[in-house]
């Protein structure tokens, strides 16, 4: 294969044209969310390393492509035959040894961040994540235990999330955090976030969970070390009152306002039943009003509301602590019936 | 057309005296298997009741095992064996005297043909090809329906779980019912002629292949009709939410396993027929790289598939027969399902692609007129793709909460197989090289094969980059990066196929201007479709959802307006095909100059493919070389062959 002087200029021509496409291509839009933990930094190191890589070998071989279709395109009638070459070692030694090479210096640099990444440091904050259908809730272990459905973080420390699930897969997503994890049933996985940036993040379920998975969805807010003590003490006591505002507590923690529409609650789900119908739904299969909303919390589909599928409300709610589930039902019975 | 004449001599007695009156309902055919279906069904529903009666287990019909035992495995077998797919099997097992082969299974003389237990490979071929064909619409349709409602942010038509189903079993029917058998079906007809055997090792075996598929299929499509909807857990029905699923997610279960045997069959037929039946003089070394190709794609199928069907058998029991093998509450493990899918889904991704390279090899080499460049290392990168492939399936785990220290050594192995892909791109590049390149309608799609699987490849990189797949998994640059290795990569080398061999299966060549209008708004639309779900999926939009954030408006509008005009570039083809079929002009034998020996038969072959086995006497790509043969035929045709190598 002997290339003369001409073809190879206009052969590295193309190939600057099709890279210097590529590159706009590359630069142009706004490919990457912000970025807003010191992960996402690395993790964009490594995106734009593989980016110039790929956009060399894409010029390479679109340049050749080009380059062949254009200049060896035979005449319709022309029946001859290009010339016998079988093959080059040397070439094909180079089309082996140098692609090993450059995959090897991107497997190299992946451990590398990988390692920085999942190390959290000695003292990091540590959230309980639990996920269930389809709802998130994050648990302060360090803070009292203090529960919440948003997520908050303090800025510029390293938080270690301790994530599980109590029913399906389901996974811990921040685009802007560059992070994400299955959250999976009967363990416990982790993930390391060191937030650089205050404001406010979507989470994201970012595995398929049934069918409100499009809705799973919360906020991240990272906020200044201070304004985080001074929510962590709120939240404290907002945990000691008891009564309907307690039941009510319970509804939200547990995810309930992610499928079902209930106003005491400000709760606008469509996936299941409308709660502020309790009543008619007790009278329809002719039960007691407080024996139905027992039964079909602690055991989901005794009752089958029509219209709606079975087997999609999680049987968990049968594990909540007596007084919690106690709670959480007096709430729907005084809800339900101040609704109507 | 020459024919076997022992053959054909019976054929027309059995056409004088077909069976009559009641022997019409129990000779194997579309009669008989309209009463044994739904007597094996109902034998199905009383071992499944007779049972439930005796352990006075409640209800009497659970119906989720009376749909397993009864519709999704007897009904199917009773159709099966009143089609006659058994019937050799049955009389020999029985020790019934065995009647002497007469062929007259063998062969098609008239459309009616194509519809019964037929044992020619070129029947064969036929018959998978158009069932996927019809398969590969309802999927594109589902496609459409899935586009559609992405259109805009909010739900237009579906609910959430609707949604959740167009999506699975558009996944579902593209890749076990068209990728999969379309290549299966490519080389049923082709394989054979190329090593210039008279069919397949295993006729009866390959007729069973191929009618397991349609059940699949069917089952498939009449999941939609199942209590609950169709399965909604996605193509990969990942545990424990496909164990807590409707109905619909058994008919995926079974689905599954009747097309993984049909896959297993076929694989091991080609197996066979590889090593035992190769021509005299056809060495390894010197069998074309379609050959090759399915070699290799036959053993990863022979030895991954078993791990599908496994995996898709312990949901299925986990939810009839109350096991836990994936129930965290009773010791069961959810990533143990992962683990063993990606075991089988993993290599699958090379089930999908190499016998692609296969016929991408053939056609480039034809259209540029030029020997394979680095043949050999041409097969041995199919090697090395083959032995790697099984060592990386925990790529698709990065994020799922597995042993973390697996991480590294599975990046390590799954950015070593850019090595032996990029040796292959390299090698095609290398071959266009100097060559008198014609842009027929083949070499379009194997051109822009070569563009567009190099982006699939290189999000590949992306994808293999720990660090970077624990922010792109599951967005919407996995949904680019599988369109652009399945469809830019998969579909665009079945194209290639349909179209480089459409002469030899008809007789007649396609309309070649129809061709390249279909390949270029193929090829715009679907780069315009997918490439910007590489930006919509890094800036952070999740897959598998029905609706989505307002930010990403405008580009899913524009997406789903490309995916239309994508959708509707296939209806070129189906008109083109099927016209040609009927009208095109006469192909001749050997309309692309090729050497390989399916292009040295008539157009359509004659039922047993050769008068007389050939002989090979050298390399199948020895295009510009003065003198040099790939084989030599009987009588007249070795003239022939003399006169293209000159």
């Amino acid at each position: 294969m002997r290339v003369s002087r001409g073809a190879a200029i206009q052969l590295v021509l193309l190939a600057l044209v099709a890279g210097g496409i590529t590159t706009a291509v590359a630069l142009f839009p706004r490919w990457l969310p912000l970025e807003a933990s010191k992960q996402a930094h690395r993790i964009d190191f490594v995106i734009w390393y593989v980016t110039i890589i790929c956009i060399v070998i894409y010029a390479i071989v679109v340049g050749l492509l080009s380059y062949s279709v254009l200049h060896f395109r035979a005449a319709p009638d022309d029946e001859s035959d290009g010339p016998p070459t079988h093959g080059s070692t040397r070439l094909e030694f180079a089309w082996t040894a140098i692609p090993f090479l450059i995959v090897t210096s991107i497997a190299i640099v992946c451990a590398i961040v990988l390692a920085r990444n999942d190390s959290a440091g000695a003292t990091p904050l540590h959230v309980d994540v639990t996920a269930q259908q389809f709802a998130w809730s994050f648990k302060y272990p360090e803070s009292n235990s203090v529960t919440s459905t948003t997520l908050r973080l303090p800025v510029g420390r390293t938080t270690v999330l301790d994530m599980t699930s109590l029913d399906v897969i389901h996974a811990f997503f921040v685009p802007e955090f560059r992070q994400n994890e299955d959250v999976v049933p009967g363990t416990t996985t982790h993930l390391v976030v060191t937030p650089t940036r205050i404001g406010t993040y979507p989470l994201i379920c970012n595995e398929l969970c049934g069918l409100g998975h499009t809705t799973m969805r919360s906020t991240v807010v990272v906020m200044s070390q201070a304004d985080f003590d001074t929510w962590v003490k709120s939240q404290g006591k907002a945990t000691a009152t008891g009564g309907a505002t307690g039941g009510k507590a319970v509804f939200v923690n547990n995810g309930c306002i992610a499928c079902h529409t209930l106003k005491a609650a400000g709760a606008t789900g469509k996936i299941g039943p409308d709660l502020d119908n309790l009543p008619s739904y007790a009278a329809h299969f002719h039960q007691p009003l407080d024996v139905f909303i027992r039964t079909q919390v602690t055991h989901p589909d005794t009752f089958h509301q029509p219209g709606f599928p079975t087997g999609v409300m999680p049987h968990t709610f049968a594990a909540l602590p007596k007084a919690q589930l106690d709670a959480l039902i007096q709430f729907l019975i005084a809800s339900s019936k101040g609704g109507k | 057309m020459t024919e076997v004449t022992h053959a054909t001599g019976h054929h027309e007695a059995e056409h004088a005296a077909p069976p009559q009156g009641w022997h019409r309902w129990t000779a194997g055919g579309w009669l008989r298997a309209l009463w044994m279906a739904p007597l094996f069904a109902g034998i199905g529903l009383g071992i499944v009741l007779f049972f439930r009666w005796l352990g006075h287990w409640h209800p009497l019909f659970e119906w989720n095992t009376i749909v397993v035992v009864a519709f999704l495995t007897a009904l199917p077998l009773g159709f099966l064996a009143g089609i006659g797919a058994f019937d050799y099997w049955v009389r020999y097992a029985l020790g019934a005297p065995t009647q002497p082969e007469d062929h007259s299974g063998h062969g098609a003389r008239s459309w009616k043909d194509y519809f019964r237990v037929n044992t020619d490979h070129k029947v064969i071929g036929i018959q998978y090809l158009s069932t996927v064909f019809v398969f590969f619409i309802v999927g594109g349709l589902l496609a459409m329906l899935v586009r559609g409602e992405l259109a805009r942010p909010g739900l237009q038509y579906t609910d959430a779980q609707g949604f959740n189903g167009l999506f699975t079993l558009h996944a579902t029917l593209m890749i076990f019912l068209f990728i999969i058998p379309a290549f299966a079906g490519i080389a049923n007809y082709v394989v054979p002629l190329m090593l210039g055997a008279p069919d397949m090792a295993f006729p009866r075996l390959n007729a069973l292949s191929f009618w397991l598929l349609p059940i699949a299929g069917l089952i498939l499509v009449g999941s939609f009709f199942a209590p609950g909807g169709p399965p909604a857990a996605g193509w990969t029905g990942y545990a424990s939410l496909s164990t807590h699923q409707p109905m619909g997610t058994l008919f995926f279960n079974m689905a599954v396993q009747w097309a993984g045997a049909s896959s297993i069959m076929t694989a091991l037929n080609f197996l066979v027929t590889i090593i035992t039946m190769r021509a005299p003089g056809m060495t390894f070394w010197r069998m074309p790289l379609l050959v090759w190709a399915n070699f290799t794609t036959s053993l990863l199928v022979v030895i991954a598939t078993p791990f599908i069907a496994g995996s898709q058998f312990f949901v299925m029991f986990d939810r009839i027969l109350h096991t836990h093998f994936f129930d965290p509450h009773h010791g069961g493990n959810v990533i143990a399902y992962q683990h063993i899918f990606w075991f089988y889904s993993h290599p699958a991704v090379y089930i999908m692609i190499l016998p692609g390279f296969g016929i991408i090899s053939e056609v480039i080499s034809v259209f540029a007129r030029k020997p394979i460049f680095g043949y050999r290392l041409m097969a041995l990168s199919l090697l090395a793709i083959l032995v790697l492939g099984f060592s990386v399936w925990a790529h698709h785990m990065f994020v799922s909460g597995m042993a973390s220290y697996l991480r590294v050594p599975m990046m390590i192995t799954t950015l070593l197989i850019a090595v032996p892909t990029g040796v292959k791109v390299f090698n095609w590049l290398a071959t266009l090289w100097e060559g008198r390149i014609h842009l027929q309608t083949p070499m379009l799609w194997a051109l822009g094969f070569i563009s567009t699987f190099v982006i699939g490849g290189l999000s590949g990189v992306y994808l293999g980059a720990v660090p970077i797949d624990i922010h792109m998994s599951d967005t919407y640059f996995i949904v680019a990066h599988i369109h652009y290795v399945l469809f830019g990569g998969a579909f665009f080398t079945i194209m290639a196929g349909i179209y480089f061999w459409f002469p030899k299966m008809t007789g007649r060549m396609y309309n070649e201007t129809l061709g390249k209008w279909h390949f270029w708004l193929t090829f715009v639309a679907f780069n315009l479709t997918f490439f910007p779900m590489h930006l919509i999926g890094t800036q952070g939009m999740p897959r598998r959802v029905a609706d989505y954030a307002p930010k990403f408006a405008d580009w899913n509008f524009f997406i789903s307006v490309c995916s239309f005009a994508l959708g509707a570039s296939v209806i070129i083809f189906f008109y083109n095909i099927i016209h040609s079929w009927r009208y095109g002009p006469l192909a001749g034998d050997n309309p692309w100059r090729s050497l390989t020996l399916e292009w040295q038969v008539t157009s359509p072959p004659p039922v047993f493919n050769f008068d007389e086995i050939p002989q090979v006497v050298g390399n199948p790509y020895e295009y510009g070389v003065p003198g040099a043969r790939h084989a030599l035929l009987n009588g007249a045709r070795t003239h022939e062959l003399e006169e293209v190598g000159h």
